[in-house]
């Protein structure tokens, strides 16, 4: 049997829906993602970002739509072995050491990989001996790490995987995936840290409030969020008239410094230099940050 | 299945509190009944024997969903789920689990009763006794497991005790069926821990386990079975 069978995208959704009692977790999600690449869910806490997943495993059931696996339903792409998954809030699994736990959940995968290039991929070749319940928290998490790369899976999942890790951890966590990259995995994670959206994904999908708000690179997010931000010196202006400059959505202003967030910067700049209110003047683009505020704050508004 | 098996027995036997209360436990409690007093005879030493046997097999394999429950609550469970492992090995392997971890309180206290003390039994009969006890704990463990997969570490091992002291009360095994009322006669013939009971005496005393105890046993068996993988489909997601 081939390991991705067809062409089918390796995970679709399809109208989607998913409640708990009045919460809409998952509200309405169509998305495709292709074969190969990495692709980061970003949303804040409560976005609706480990439902999603977990409909995407199968360990929920969609109250509407249907989620697909490589063509197929997520438990039968799960029984195939194309998956494998590193899930938020796993505890370690006790009187077991890192080899055994490693090695049987190799063992469960028609073609995984080898035991210990497993456990060097995650950095743990040196604890493979260890009780899993009796290492730190950061080792742990790249047991975990090592049991959803051992079966080789298709599509690897890795939900909040650096949730809780120090920035040196996460650094060194990041690096073990990047040194994983196996030609045609897909990777899948889910992340409320924007760097590391815009840093490791080739693709961002922004889930806020169970509905994908934004699905880009982190740059076309960046200009979809609206042209950028021009900063002058007020120079003892009032800064009210500002925000009728044309383009300009927002005004903010910080001791004698006023900064634009605009939709057209050119024309910002234009009006300004009209005004003679050029003193200092500084032209960005809107950071990812800014991107990520406009986007869920606009569905905060429609909601 | 043999790898799951291997991996869940091996995590079994590191537990400490599986070594002493699932072996350690009903030999010394059965050492205790049979020199209390004195004056015993060896039919009480039999009976005794079996009884203890039994009653550690059936604690072992109620055991087995306490573990379960803890695999729920870290997790171990849903990583399973998103594994290749189909959802009914995961039920059999932990049922087979149980029936392997019963050995050891089966083997001690019948090591016990014929080494320490003289209990003379046909081979044949020492071997059917110990496949009879081992074959009749399963529906326990499957009683176990619907128990862990349902409930939260903590009730599981409230519910497996309420279990384990209801059956063997309502069976007959603490106090003599003949006390019953006639209704209450008929209820404990239905008992699993009757049946249980009454296979391993009917062995000691030279017979072949009776045919109506074995249709009974299946039938929990079946009834067990059936709520473990009720319980499982409803509770493994859940965590």
């Amino acid at each position: 049997m081939m390991k991705t069978p067809g062409t089918h995208p390796a995970v679709s959704f399809t109208g989607v829906v998913r409640t708990f009692g009045a919460v809409r977790a998952v509200d309405g999600v169509d998305l495709r993602i292709g074969r190969g690449g990495t692709v980061a869910l970003l949303g804040r806490n409560g976005a609706g970002k480990s439902t999603a997943i977990a409909l995407l495993l199968g360990l929920l059931e969609p109250d509407s739509g249907t989620v697909g696996l490589f063509g197929a339903p997520p438990e039968r792409a799960v029984r195939e072995g194309l998956v494998g998954a590193m899930l938020q809030d796993a505890r370690a699994v006790p009187r077991v050491t890192v080899g055994e736990l490693v090695a049987f959940v190799a063992g469960r995968y028609p073609d995984p990989l080898p035991v210990d290039r497993a456990l060097r991929s995650a950095g743990i070749a040196e604890l493979a001996g260890r009780r899993v319940d009796r290492i730190s928290g950061g080792q742990a998490q790249r047991v975990r790490f090592a049991v959803a790369l051992a079966g080789n899976p298709a599509l690897l999942v890795l939900d909040e995987p650096t949730a809780a890790l120090d920035v040196e951890a996460r650094r060194a966590f990041w690096e073990a995936l990047r040194a994983d990259a196996r030609d045609g995995r897909t990777v899948l994670f889910s992340t409320h840290y924007l760097e590391e959206a815009d840093a490791y994904a080739d693709r961002i999908l922004v889930l806020d409030r169970g509905r994908i708000v934004a699905d880009g690179t982190g740059e076309e997010l960046r200009r979809a969020a609206g042209g950028g931000l021009v900063g002058v010196d007020l120079a003892g202006r009032t800064a009210s008239r500002l925000e009728l400059l044309p383009g300009v959505r927002s005004v903010e202003v910080r001791g004698d410094r006023a900064r634009l967030r605009t939709d057209d910067p050119d024309a910002t700049v234009v009006a300004l230099a009209g005004l003679g209110a050029i003193r200092n003047l500084e032209v960005a683009p809107a950071s990812l940050d800014d991107a990520f505020l406009a986007l869920t704050a606009r569905g905060r508004e429609a909601a | 299945m043999g790898a799951y098996l291997r991996l869940e027995v091996r995590r079994t036997l590191r537990d400490p509190g599986f070594v002493i209360g699932g072996i350690a436990m009903p030999v010394l409690m059965y050492l205790l009944f049979t020199h209390l007093g004195g004056g015993q005879d060896a039919g009480w030493r039999t009976a005794s024997m079996v009884g203890m046997a039994a009653y550690g097999a059936v604690g072992s394999a109620l055991g087995t969903g306490g573990g379960v429950a803890e695999d729920r609550t870290v997790g171990w469970l849903r990583q399973l789920r998103v594994t290749p492992m189909p959802a009914r090995q995961v039920v059999a392997g932990r049922a087979l689990t149980g029936s392997v971890t019963v050995l050891p309180a089966i083997t001690a206290v019948l090591a016990a009763g014929g080494l320490a003390d003289g209990v003379r039994l046909a081979l044949w009969q020492w071997v059917l006794t110990a496949l009879c006890l081992w074959l009749g704990s399963i529906p326990f463990t499957l009683l176990g497991l619907g128990n862990g997969y349902r409930l939260t570490a903590q009730t599981t091992g409230v519910a497996n005790m309420v279990c384990n002291l209801g059956l063997a009360v309502l069976g007959g095994l603490w106090f003599p069926v003949v006390l019953f009322p006639p209704w209450l006669r008929t209820l404990s013939a239905y008992m699993p821990t009757c049946r249980f009971a009454a296979i391993g005496s009917a062995v000691t005393e030279g017979h072949l386990p009776p045919i109506g105890a074995i249709l009974v046993l299946t039938a929990w068996l079946l009834v067990f079975g059936a709520y473990a993988v009720l319980s499982h489909r409803r509770g493994a997601g859940a965590v």
